[in-house]
């Protein structure tokens, strides 16, 4: 670690973000909102995006800080799996291509902010509306911690924070960064991540690239850079054979064996699935203006999965350049530190922290609105005004983010690892009742919920019996698929039984006329555009669309 | 694809058949992992397993692309077959006049 901070790199990392906290307050006068007091303006940021903003916005919502530390990681620490990462950027476009414009649709018609108000208004059930939006808050909270734990990464590597024992004094530059990101999420809602994401994948996007042109030539190209990896690979499975052979290290690869191909690709579906049932590519994908920039960016945004894949690479380029780091995290941003000029490393961590600052905002506005709607609104305040549900998803983005920050200090970094690890089998537990309902309402109410209870319970309880070499619980993503010897993500098997049970059920509780509320949308909902009665073009914070 | 069981726009429903036939190798073949885990042939240095799942995002994009202009062309007929103008003009039925739900 090095224990010097250079001042250029620090004066560079400074500028940056004390620009992006200018842009962050100045954005609540972007795009001129008459006033920020509801939630499609607060929340969802008129729900006006157009293309080009969108795509700013939902990819620095999805590529996160964190993704762009943890890839690299595991390809660095020799995870024959790591690279999975891509697959699942690929699959996950069709995906949304197909799915995204009709919960849009149905949303925007009867004015619905978030995943669990579709649930609500389609199974008239706000029992299950409940559980969706808690999955939702729970699945949320430790991926904005992981953004912390990102940033975390960066300000060691350039050598800020103190050396004092006391975890408060210590992190305080943290917790600073923190104070401002969510002093301006408040004042500007969605505004703020729109406007930074700007800065922040403009940086990120020249760093990524030239880093993978310029860095490669520097130490011997490609070629050299994937035999030494590979050398090194294979030497370390010699040395350490026995270790391997008694499972008390796992064995170094660059690509999987044959016997991992369906981890690979069970881990790239079973991502893709879950991603958009994510709250905040929700909120991302509800900001935008019509239709079709949802699927003109299903096109666009796969800009950011190769840029991705490059990044990951940088893994193995740490590698190659001789990089000695014990925490796997800090191998990419030693890498710059070693490899750039003092000022380009200070572009560089910046666009690594900024890229923390926009998915941490964006996750707690999606969050804050699962707690308005579907708990204030749905069980505490029943009649509460527009203004009054700005006001309290103002607050709890608050309190989500403090929430991830005491997370992150108090508590064990590796804690927070494991929560994000089961935040993927859980926020996939809730496809079946928003995905297969954008298309049928032959599920019933009831054995949706059933199937989500089944599916948190037996994943919750497959990943709390992974060991790993380092860890006796929650050591990985991976189980043996029941009856068989081939390694699968948790998520996937937890979904089918989900499923299995959701289908079932509802069969015995048609036959049994168990009653399946009034669904509140009509099938022309789902294909209404912009222009449509009930969506305007940019909704007008006086007269919001809640049904 | 439908949510109701009248199917007057018999070509919206193959346009969407269209669609999925395009933006299905987009899914298939990345987790056809068998197909692309191996070290040859080499492109520039990088191993056949890296540079095809890159070669994978430009086909997917490539996919995708002629699947948007279907798509615009089927959401018009689908919008007509549910009672709603073919483009928004403000004029479509409102929320309480059904249809048959």
């Amino acid at each position: 670690m090095i224990d010097h901070v250079n001042g250029v790199a620090f004066g560079v990392f400074i500028f940056l973000f004390l620009l992006v906290t200018v842009l962050g307050f100045a954005a609540a006068r972007w795009r001129r909102a008459t006033s920020l007091d509801s939630l499609d303006e607060w929340g969802l940021g008129g729900r006006g995006f157009g293309t080009f903003i969108a795509w700013f916005l939902i990819g620095g919502d999805i590529y996160t800080a964190y993704t762009f530390i943890a890839v690299p990681a595991t390809l660095y620490a020799g995870s024959a799996v790591g690279f999975f990462a891509v697959p699942y950027t690929i699959v996950v476009y069709p995906l949304i291509f197909l799915f995204l414009p009709r919960l849009w649709s149905v949303s925007h018609r009867h004015g619905y902010v978030t995943p669990a108000d579709f649930v609500q208004g389609r199974y008239d059930s706000r029992g299950l509306a409940l559980v969706i939006a808690l999955t939702g808050i729970l699945a949320t909270m430790p991926y904005i911690a992981l953004q912390l734990v990102g940033m975390q990464v960066v300000l060691e590597v350039m050598g800020i924070g103190t050396d004092s024992s006391n975890w408060f004094i210590k992190d305080l530059p943290l917790f600073l960064a923190f104070i401002v990101l969510a002093a301006y999420t408040y004042s500007s809602g969605l505004r703020a991540p729109a406007l930074i994401a700007f800065v922040k994948d403009t940086l990120i996007y020249i760093v990524i690239l030239v880093a993978v042109f310029y860095i490669p030539s520097q130490i011997g190209g490609w070629d050299h850079i994937f035999s030494t990896v590979t050398q090194g690979f294979a030497d370390f499975n010699t040395e350490n054979a026995d270790a391997i052979a008694a499972g008390d290290a796992a064995p170094k690869a660059i690509m999987p064996p044959e016997p991992l191909q369906w981890a690979y690709a069970s881990l790239a579906l079973g991502s893709a699935l879950a991603l958009f049932m994510y709250p905040h590519s929700v909120t991302g994908v509800l900001s935008t203006r019509s239709r079709s920039v949802i699927r003109r960016n299903a096109a666009l945004l796969p800009a950011y999965s190769f840029l991705l894949g490059l990044l990951a690479l940088l893994g193995f380029v740490a590698i190659a350049a001789g990089v000695k780091v014990d925490n796997p995290q800090q191998s990419v941003p030693q890498l710059f530190e070693e490899q750039f000029s003092p000022w380009f490393a200070g572009v560089a961590f910046a666009a690594i922290v900024i890229g923390a600052l926009v998915p941490a905002a964006i996750m707690s506005i999606a969050a804050a609105n699962l707690w308005t709607r579907n708990v204030y609104k749905a069980f505490i305040n029943r009649d509460a005004t527009p203004k009054q549900e700005a006001t309290q998803s103002k607050l709890t983005s608050l309190l989500v983010k403090f929430g991830a920050l005491v997370f992150v200090l108090a508590l064990s970094k590796d804690f927070a690892i494991n929560l994000q690890l089961l935040g993927g089998v859980w926020i996939l537990q809730t496809l079946p009742a928003i995905v297969i309902g954008l298309y049928t309402r032959w599920m019933h109410r009831w054995a949706l919920f059933a199937g989500w209870a089944v599916g948190m319970a037996y994943g919750t309880w497959l990943a709390y019996g992974v060991k790993s070499p380092v860890q006796d619980h929650f050591g990985g993503p991976l189980v043996n698929f029941p009856g068989t010897e081939t390694k699968v993500y948790i998520a996937l098997i937890a979904v089918i039984a989900n499923l299995i049970v959701a289908v079932a059920l509802t069969f015995v509780f048609r036959a049994m006329k168990v009653n399946e509320g009034v669904d509140q949308t009509r099938p022309q909902d789902f294909h209404a555009d912009a222009g449509d009665p009930g969506v305007e073009e940019e909704l007008s914070p006086e007269a919001p669309a809640h049904a | 694809m439908s949510d109701a069981p009248v199917r007057s726009g018999s070509s919206s429903s193959s346009r969407w058949a269209l669609i999925y036939l395009l933006l299905t190798p987009a899914v298939i073949l990345p987790l056809w992992v068998a197909l692309y885990d191996r070290e040859d042939p080499k492109l520039a240095g990088f191993p056949f397993y890296f540079w095809f799942q890159f070669a994978l995002i430009l086909i997917a994009v490539a996919l995708t692309l002629p699947a948007y202009f279907l798509a615009q062309g089927a959401d018009r007929r689908d919008r007509v077959r549910h009672g709603l103008p073919p483009v928004p003009d403000g004029t479509g039925t409102d929320r309480k006049a059904g249809d048959e739900r």
